[in-house]
Protein backbone atom coordinates (compact mmCIF):
# COMPACT_ATOMS: atom_id res chain seq x y z
CA UNK A 1 0.00 0.00 0.00
CA UNK A 2 1.58 3.66 -1.04
CA UNK A 3 2.51 5.39 2.37
CA UNK A 4 0.93 9.27 2.46
CA UNK A 5 3.03 11.67 1.91
CA UNK A 6 2.67 13.28 5.84
CA UNK A 7 4.85 10.16 6.50
CA UNK A 8 7.68 11.99 4.79
CA UNK A 9 7.20 14.93 7.12
CA UNK A 10 9.35 14.40 10.42
CA UNK A 11 12.93 13.23 8.41
CA UNK A 12 12.48 16.24 6.22
CA UNK A 13 11.39 19.10 8.90
CA UNK A 14 13.01 21.86 8.42
CA UNK A 15 15.96 23.88 5.56
CA UNK A 16 16.03 21.23 2.32
CA UNK A 17 17.51 21.39 -1.19
CA UNK A 18 15.83 18.80 -3.78
CA UNK A 19 19.17 16.89 -3.50
CA UNK A 20 18.96 16.74 0.08
CA UNK A 21 15.34 15.89 -0.05
CA UNK A 22 15.96 12.87 -2.45
CA UNK A 23 19.52 11.93 -0.26
CA UNK A 24 17.20 11.97 3.04
CA UNK A 25 14.40 9.99 1.22
CA UNK A 26 16.40 7.61 -0.61
CA UNK A 27 14.69 8.51 -3.65
CA UNK A 28 15.82 9.95 -7.26
CA UNK A 29 16.08 13.37 -7.73
CA UNK A 30 12.76 13.63 -10.36
CA UNK A 31 10.88 11.31 -7.08
CA UNK A 32 12.37 14.20 -4.90
CA UNK A 33 10.79 17.00 -6.60
CA UNK A 34 7.50 15.00 -6.89
CA UNK A 35 7.11 14.85 -3.23
CA UNK A 36 8.35 18.54 -2.21
CA UNK A 37 5.38 19.00 -4.94
CA UNK A 38 2.80 17.34 -3.38
CA UNK A 39 3.71 18.21 -0.15
CA UNK A 40 3.63 21.87 -1.31
CA UNK A 41 0.19 21.74 -2.53
CA UNK A 42 -0.83 20.38 1.11
CA UNK A 43 0.82 23.53 2.43
CA UNK A 44 3.89 22.32 4.41
CA UNK A 45 6.51 23.31 2.17
CA UNK A 46 7.47 27.03 1.70
CA UNK A 47 10.38 28.20 -1.04
CA UNK A 48 12.94 30.49 -0.60
CA UNK A 49 15.64 31.63 -3.46
CA UNK A 50 14.87 30.84 -7.20
CA UNK A 51 16.85 33.09 -10.11
CA UNK A 52 20.25 32.76 -9.20
CA UNK A 53 19.76 32.13 -5.81
CA UNK A 54 19.32 28.01 -5.43
CA UNK A 55 16.09 26.83 -4.23
CA UNK A 56 15.76 26.63 -0.86
CA UNK A 57 12.79 24.26 0.92
CA UNK A 58 11.61 24.92 4.04
CA UNK A 59 9.34 22.36 5.43
CA UNK A 60 7.08 22.26 8.15
CA UNK A 61 5.18 18.99 9.96
CA UNK A 62 2.40 21.32 10.86
CA UNK A 63 0.14 23.70 8.38
CA UNK A 64 -0.78 26.94 10.51
CA UNK A 65 -3.32 29.22 9.70
CA UNK A 66 -1.54 32.44 7.73
CA UNK A 67 -4.01 35.61 8.58
CA UNK A 68 -3.38 38.50 8.54
CA UNK A 69 0.09 40.35 7.27
CA UNK A 70 3.88 39.24 7.85
CA UNK A 71 5.54 39.71 10.71
CA UNK A 72 8.92 40.53 11.37
CA UNK A 73 11.02 37.41 10.13
CA UNK A 74 9.37 37.71 6.86
CA UNK A 75 9.85 41.56 6.65
CA UNK A 76 13.76 40.79 7.13
CA UNK A 77 13.55 38.18 4.47
CA UNK A 78 12.26 39.91 1.92
CA UNK A 79 14.19 42.66 1.67
CA UNK A 80 17.45 41.16 3.20
CA UNK A 81 20.52 39.32 2.05
CA UNK A 82 21.04 38.23 5.44
CA UNK A 83 18.33 35.29 5.55
CA UNK A 84 17.08 34.42 9.06
CA UNK A 85 15.12 30.91 10.24
CA UNK A 86 11.93 31.72 11.69
CA UNK A 87 11.37 30.58 15.47
CA UNK A 88 7.37 30.73 14.50
CA UNK A 89 5.05 32.13 12.26
CA UNK A 90 4.64 35.81 12.86
CA UNK A 91 1.30 37.06 12.11
CA UNK A 92 0.33 40.81 12.34
CA UNK A 93 -4.04 41.12 12.37
CA UNK A 94 -5.31 44.21 10.95
CA UNK A 95 -2.20 46.45 9.67
CA UNK A 96 1.11 46.01 8.00
CA UNK A 97 4.42 46.17 9.94
CA UNK A 98 6.06 49.33 8.21
CA UNK A 99 9.87 48.96 7.44
CA UNK A 100 10.53 51.73 9.92
CA UNK A 101 8.69 49.57 13.13
CA UNK A 102 10.62 46.26 11.96
CA UNK A 103 13.92 47.67 12.89
CA UNK A 104 13.08 48.68 15.70
CA UNK A 105 11.14 45.60 16.27
CA UNK A 106 14.52 43.60 14.94
CA UNK A 107 16.92 45.60 17.81
CA UNK A 108 14.18 44.68 20.34
CA UNK A 109 14.91 41.10 19.82
CA UNK A 110 18.72 41.33 21.27
CA UNK A 111 19.14 38.65 18.49
CA UNK A 112 22.71 38.93 16.93
CA UNK A 113 21.20 37.48 13.38
CA UNK A 114 18.25 39.23 13.05
CA UNK A 115 19.83 43.12 14.16
CA UNK A 116 22.19 42.11 11.32
CA UNK A 117 19.95 41.07 8.82
CA UNK A 118 17.57 44.06 9.90
CA UNK A 119 20.82 46.27 8.79
CA UNK A 120 19.45 46.10 5.07
CA UNK A 121 16.00 47.69 6.09
CA UNK A 122 17.65 51.22 7.13
CA UNK A 123 17.75 51.20 2.81
CA UNK A 124 13.85 50.55 2.46
CA UNK A 125 13.60 53.75 4.79
CA UNK A 126 10.96 56.16 3.51
CA UNK A 127 9.55 58.22 6.23
CA UNK A 128 12.97 59.02 8.96
CA UNK A 129 10.60 60.74 11.19
CA UNK A 130 8.38 57.27 11.41
CA UNK A 131 11.96 55.66 12.34
CA UNK A 132 12.55 58.18 15.46
CA UNK A 133 8.68 57.97 16.96
CA UNK A 134 9.11 54.65 16.88
CA UNK A 135 12.89 54.34 18.22
CA UNK A 136 11.72 56.86 20.75
CA UNK A 137 8.66 54.93 22.23
CA UNK A 138 10.78 51.93 22.27
CA UNK A 139 13.89 53.94 23.93
CA UNK A 140 16.30 52.78 21.42
CA UNK A 141 17.06 55.91 19.86
CA UNK A 142 20.74 55.69 20.11
CA UNK A 143 21.19 52.35 18.96
CA UNK A 144 19.24 53.43 16.06
CA UNK A 145 21.92 55.77 14.97
CA UNK A 146 24.55 53.54 15.86
CA UNK A 147 23.50 50.94 13.18
CA UNK A 148 22.54 53.12 10.93
CA UNK A 149 25.96 54.18 10.95
CA UNK A 150 27.22 50.97 10.61
CA UNK A 151 25.12 49.90 7.90
CA UNK A 152 26.06 53.31 5.73
CA UNK A 153 30.04 51.50 6.53
CA UNK A 154 29.08 48.32 4.69
CA UNK A 155 25.88 48.63 2.32
CA UNK A 156 24.34 51.50 0.13
CA UNK A 157 21.82 52.54 2.29
CA UNK A 158 20.24 56.49 1.96
CA UNK A 159 21.08 59.27 3.56
CA UNK A 160 19.08 60.32 7.08
CA UNK A 161 18.36 64.04 7.14
CA UNK A 162 20.31 65.95 9.59
CA UNK A 163 16.78 66.92 11.89
CA UNK A 164 16.28 62.99 12.74
CA UNK A 165 20.06 62.49 12.84
CA UNK A 166 19.94 65.61 15.69
CA UNK A 167 17.26 64.34 17.38
CA UNK A 168 18.74 60.75 17.53
CA UNK A 169 22.02 62.11 18.95
CA UNK A 170 20.27 63.99 21.44
CA UNK A 171 18.85 60.97 22.99
CA UNK A 172 19.74 60.46 26.54
CA UNK A 173 19.02 57.92 29.27
CA UNK A 174 19.41 54.61 26.89
CA UNK A 175 21.09 51.62 27.38
CA UNK A 176 24.78 51.33 26.21
CA UNK A 177 24.12 47.24 25.18
CA UNK A 178 22.38 46.33 22.05
CA UNK A 179 23.02 42.80 22.94
CA UNK A 180 24.45 42.00 26.46
CA UNK A 181 27.78 41.91 26.58
CA UNK A 182 28.67 41.98 23.24
CA UNK A 183 31.07 44.96 22.16
CA UNK A 184 32.45 45.84 19.05
CA UNK A 185 36.43 45.63 18.48
CA UNK A 186 36.65 47.83 15.37
CA UNK A 187 33.41 50.07 15.00
CA UNK A 188 34.55 52.37 18.38
CA UNK A 189 34.15 55.31 16.99
CA UNK A 190 30.63 54.95 15.99
CA UNK A 191 30.86 53.66 19.81
CA UNK A 192 31.93 56.74 20.92
CA UNK A 193 29.62 58.88 18.65
CA UNK A 194 26.53 57.19 19.93
CA UNK A 195 27.53 56.00 23.28
CA UNK A 196 26.24 51.92 22.06
CA UNK A 197 27.80 49.22 22.04
CA UNK A 198 27.82 47.76 18.59
CA UNK A 199 27.36 43.98 18.58
CA UNK A 200 29.59 43.70 15.26
CA UNK A 201 32.76 43.15 13.92
CA UNK A 202 33.32 43.74 10.03
CA UNK A 203 33.48 40.31 9.41
CA UNK A 204 30.13 39.76 10.51
CA UNK A 205 28.98 42.11 8.08
CA UNK A 206 31.42 40.37 5.25
CA UNK A 207 28.31 38.31 4.47
CA UNK A 208 26.33 41.43 2.93
CA UNK A 209 29.82 41.45 0.14
CA UNK A 210 29.20 37.99 -0.72
CA UNK B 1 -19.92 27.41 19.40
CA UNK B 2 -17.29 29.90 18.58
CA UNK B 3 -15.69 29.55 15.09
CA UNK B 4 -13.04 30.86 13.77
CA UNK B 5 -14.21 33.83 12.00
CA UNK B 6 -15.86 35.10 15.52
CA UNK B 7 -12.52 34.13 17.54
CA UNK B 8 -10.89 36.39 15.13
CA UNK B 9 -13.23 39.17 15.59
CA UNK B 10 -13.03 38.93 19.06
CA UNK B 11 -9.24 38.66 19.47
CA UNK B 12 -9.56 41.76 17.30
CA UNK B 13 -11.97 43.38 19.54
CA UNK B 14 -9.82 42.78 22.29
CA UNK B 15 -7.17 44.24 21.34
CA UNK B 16 -8.02 47.26 20.05
CA UNK B 17 -9.83 47.89 23.51
CA UNK B 18 -6.41 47.28 25.12
CA UNK B 19 -5.11 50.20 26.39
CA UNK B 20 -1.28 47.92 26.56
CA UNK B 21 0.30 45.36 25.28
CA UNK B 22 -0.82 41.72 26.29
CA UNK B 23 0.36 38.53 25.63
CA UNK B 24 -1.24 34.90 26.38
CA UNK B 25 -0.69 31.70 25.33
CA UNK B 26 -4.03 29.70 23.04
CA UNK B 27 -4.61 26.36 23.63
CA UNK B 28 -7.10 23.58 23.56
CA UNK B 29 -9.99 23.88 20.90
CA UNK B 30 -8.72 27.35 19.88
CA UNK B 31 -5.41 26.46 19.22
CA UNK B 32 -6.45 23.86 17.46
CA UNK B 33 -8.05 26.15 14.48
CA UNK B 34 -5.07 27.53 13.86
CA UNK B 35 -4.17 24.64 13.27
CA UNK B 36 -6.61 23.78 10.69
CA UNK B 37 -7.56 20.82 12.76
CA UNK B 38 -11.03 22.28 14.24
CA UNK B 39 -14.04 24.57 12.90
CA UNK B 40 -15.49 25.60 16.52
CA UNK B 41 -14.93 25.41 20.17
CA UNK B 42 -17.39 25.65 23.04
CA UNK B 43 -14.31 27.79 24.38
CA UNK B 44 -11.80 30.29 24.06
CA UNK B 45 -8.84 29.03 26.28
CA UNK B 46 -6.09 31.59 27.26
CA UNK B 47 -3.31 31.36 29.25
CA UNK B 48 -1.52 34.23 30.74
CA UNK B 49 2.14 34.24 32.27
CA UNK B 50 1.09 37.73 34.28
CA UNK B 51 -1.79 37.11 37.35
CA UNK B 52 -1.54 41.11 36.23
CA UNK B 53 -2.25 40.56 32.85
CA UNK B 54 -5.27 37.71 33.11
CA UNK B 55 -6.80 40.40 35.42
CA UNK B 56 -7.23 42.91 32.97
CA UNK B 57 -8.50 41.21 30.59
CA UNK B 58 -11.18 40.15 33.22
CA UNK B 59 -11.45 43.71 33.86
CA UNK B 60 -12.35 44.39 30.20
CA UNK B 61 -14.55 41.54 29.52
CA UNK B 62 -17.06 42.51 32.56
CA UNK B 63 -17.19 45.81 31.27
CA UNK B 64 -18.24 44.34 27.45
CA UNK B 65 -21.23 42.46 29.83
CA UNK B 66 -19.33 39.38 30.48
CA UNK B 67 -20.17 37.38 33.41
CA UNK B 68 -18.15 35.00 35.54
CA UNK B 69 -19.50 31.56 36.07
CA UNK B 70 -18.84 28.55 38.46
CA UNK B 71 -16.15 26.69 38.31
CA UNK B 72 -17.36 23.68 40.16
CA UNK B 73 -19.36 22.11 37.08
CA UNK B 74 -17.27 22.17 34.49
CA UNK B 75 -13.70 21.18 37.11
CA UNK B 76 -15.12 19.19 39.60
CA UNK B 77 -12.43 18.48 42.77
CA UNK B 78 -9.53 20.14 40.20
CA UNK B 79 -7.17 22.56 41.35
CA UNK B 80 -5.78 25.73 39.48
CA UNK B 81 -9.20 26.01 37.71
CA UNK B 82 -9.49 29.01 35.08
CA UNK B 83 -11.77 32.34 35.53
CA UNK B 84 -14.89 31.54 33.36
CA UNK B 85 -16.43 34.49 31.66
CA UNK B 86 -19.33 34.14 29.89
CA UNK B 87 -21.64 36.17 27.00
CA UNK B 88 -22.26 35.21 23.59
CA UNK B 89 -18.71 33.25 24.04
CA UNK B 90 -17.23 32.00 26.99
CA UNK B 91 -13.42 32.43 27.51
CA UNK B 92 -11.70 29.95 30.41
CA UNK B 93 -8.63 32.00 31.68
CA UNK B 94 -6.10 30.39 33.26
CA UNK B 95 -3.17 31.92 35.20
CA UNK B 96 0.24 29.73 34.70
CA UNK B 97 -1.14 26.66 35.75
CA UNK B 98 -3.76 24.91 33.90
CA UNK B 99 -5.51 22.28 36.20
CA UNK B 100 -2.62 19.98 36.91
CA UNK B 101 -0.34 21.33 34.04
CA UNK B 102 2.09 24.42 34.20
CA UNK B 103 2.79 26.55 31.38
CA UNK B 104 6.77 25.39 31.05
CA UNK B 105 9.44 27.35 29.65
CA UNK B 106 10.06 24.43 27.23
CA UNK B 107 6.15 24.87 26.19
CA UNK B 108 6.76 28.46 25.80
CA UNK B 109 9.82 28.19 23.72
CA UNK B 110 7.64 25.28 21.25
CA UNK B 111 5.27 27.76 20.21
CA UNK B 112 4.53 27.45 16.70
CA UNK B 113 2.78 30.79 15.64
CA UNK B 114 2.56 34.56 17.07
CA UNK B 115 -0.70 36.49 16.19
CA UNK B 116 -0.81 39.97 16.82
CA UNK B 117 -4.04 41.59 17.29
CA UNK B 118 -3.43 44.57 18.15
CA UNK B 119 -2.39 44.97 21.66
CA UNK B 120 -3.25 41.54 22.34
CA UNK B 121 -0.97 38.92 21.54
CA UNK B 122 -1.81 35.76 21.09
CA UNK B 123 0.44 32.96 20.90
CA UNK B 124 -0.38 29.59 19.64
CA UNK B 125 1.24 26.07 21.63
CA UNK B 126 2.11 23.00 19.83
CA UNK B 127 0.47 20.03 18.73
CA UNK B 128 2.45 18.28 21.39
CA UNK B 129 1.69 20.62 24.24
CA UNK B 130 -1.64 20.95 23.15
CA UNK B 131 -1.71 17.08 23.94
CA UNK B 132 -0.30 17.58 27.31
CA UNK B 133 -2.82 20.38 28.17
CA UNK B 134 -5.57 17.94 27.48
CA UNK B 135 -4.57 15.42 29.08
CA UNK B 136 -5.13 17.98 31.98
CA UNK B 137 -8.32 19.07 31.83
CA UNK B 138 -9.96 16.00 31.15
CA UNK B 139 -13.12 17.54 30.17
CA UNK B 140 -15.71 16.31 27.75
CA UNK B 141 -14.38 16.34 24.74
CA UNK B 142 -10.60 16.29 25.02
CA UNK B 143 -9.71 13.12 24.17
CA UNK B 144 -11.55 13.33 21.05
CA UNK B 145 -9.55 16.81 20.32
CA UNK B 146 -6.37 14.56 21.05
CA UNK B 147 -7.27 11.77 19.10
CA UNK B 148 -7.73 14.56 16.29
CA UNK B 149 -4.61 16.10 17.05
CA UNK B 150 -3.02 12.35 16.40
CA UNK B 151 -4.58 12.24 13.57
CA UNK B 152 -3.62 15.36 11.58
CA UNK B 153 -0.33 15.67 12.65
CA UNK B 154 2.82 13.99 12.39
CA UNK B 155 3.35 14.27 16.65
CA UNK B 156 6.81 14.22 17.80
CA UNK B 157 6.53 11.18 21.12
CA UNK B 158 9.46 12.67 22.28
CA UNK B 159 8.69 15.72 23.10
CA UNK B 160 5.06 14.67 24.85
CA UNK B 161 7.33 12.23 27.11
CA UNK B 162 9.86 14.75 27.78
CA UNK B 163 7.64 17.31 28.70
CA UNK B 164 5.63 14.73 31.40
CA UNK B 165 8.86 14.09 33.25
CA UNK B 166 9.43 17.83 33.03
CA UNK B 167 5.61 18.48 34.43
CA UNK B 168 6.91 16.08 37.30
CA UNK B 169 9.33 18.63 38.43
CA UNK B 170 7.09 21.36 38.61
CA UNK B 171 4.01 20.46 39.65
CA UNK B 172 3.28 18.17 42.80
CA UNK B 173 1.49 15.39 40.09
CA UNK B 174 3.06 12.14 39.19
CA UNK B 175 2.52 13.55 35.09
CA UNK B 176 3.34 10.82 33.23
CA UNK B 177 1.30 8.18 35.22
CA UNK B 178 -2.31 10.94 33.71
CA UNK B 179 -0.52 10.41 30.39
CA UNK B 180 -0.48 6.98 30.58
CA UNK B 181 -3.80 6.57 31.08
CA UNK B 182 -4.96 9.23 28.80
CA UNK B 183 -3.19 7.90 25.90
CA UNK B 184 -3.95 4.34 26.98
CA UNK B 185 -7.62 5.20 26.90
CA UNK B 186 -6.90 6.95 23.29
CA UNK B 187 -5.54 4.04 22.02
CA UNK B 188 -7.90 1.45 23.46
CA UNK B 189 -11.09 3.29 22.89
CA UNK B 190 -10.63 5.98 20.17
CA UNK B 191 -8.01 3.36 18.22
CA UNK B 192 -5.75 6.27 18.21
CA UNK B 193 -2.46 5.73 15.99
CA UNK B 194 0.16 6.16 19.35
CA UNK B 195 2.93 3.72 18.98
CA UNK B 196 3.10 1.09 21.29
CA UNK B 197 6.70 2.08 22.00
CA UNK B 198 5.56 5.02 23.23
CA UNK B 199 2.71 3.70 25.63
CA UNK B 200 6.07 1.18 27.28
CA UNK B 201 8.68 3.96 27.52
CA UNK B 202 5.77 6.24 29.44
CA UNK B 203 4.70 3.84 31.60
CA UNK B 204 8.05 2.08 32.99
CA UNK B 205 8.57 6.12 33.49
CA UNK B 206 5.43 5.63 35.73
CA UNK B 207 6.51 2.87 37.15
CA UNK B 208 9.64 3.60 38.16
CA UNK B 209 8.37 7.55 39.62
CA UNK B 210 5.57 5.37 41.63
CA UNK B 211 8.66 2.95 42.95
CA UNK B 212 10.60 5.96 44.03
CA UNK B 213 7.46 7.88 45.52
CA UNK B 214 6.68 4.51 47.68
CA UNK B 215 9.96 3.91 48.62
CA UNK B 216 9.86 7.94 49.80
CA UNK B 217 6.75 7.69 51.60
CA UNK B 218 8.00 4.06 53.47
CA UNK B 219 10.68 5.79 54.97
Amino acid sequence: MKKPIEDNLKDLEGLNTIDLIAKKLNVKRSTAIKKVYELRKQGYVETQGGGKQPRIYRISRIKIRQIGNPGLYDIINKYSKIKIVRPYEHRIIGKKLCIEEAIVRAIKTKEFRVILASLSLFNKIKDWHKLYQYAKKENVRRKIGALYDVARKTILVKKMDNKTMNLLLNAKSEKRHIIENMKSKEFNDIEKKWNVYIPFNKSDLERYKE
Amino acid sequence: MIDTKKQEELFRFIGEKLNKKIECYVIGGSAMMYYGMKDATKDIDLVFEKEKDMEEIVRLLKSLGYKEKETKILYPKKKNVPVLLERDARFDLFSEKIVNTVLSDAMKERINAVYEYNNLIVKVISPEDLIITKCATERAGDRKDALEIIKKTNVNWDVIIKESINQTELSPYLFPLFLFDFLYELKEDLKADIPKEVLDKIRKISEKMLEKEYKKTKK
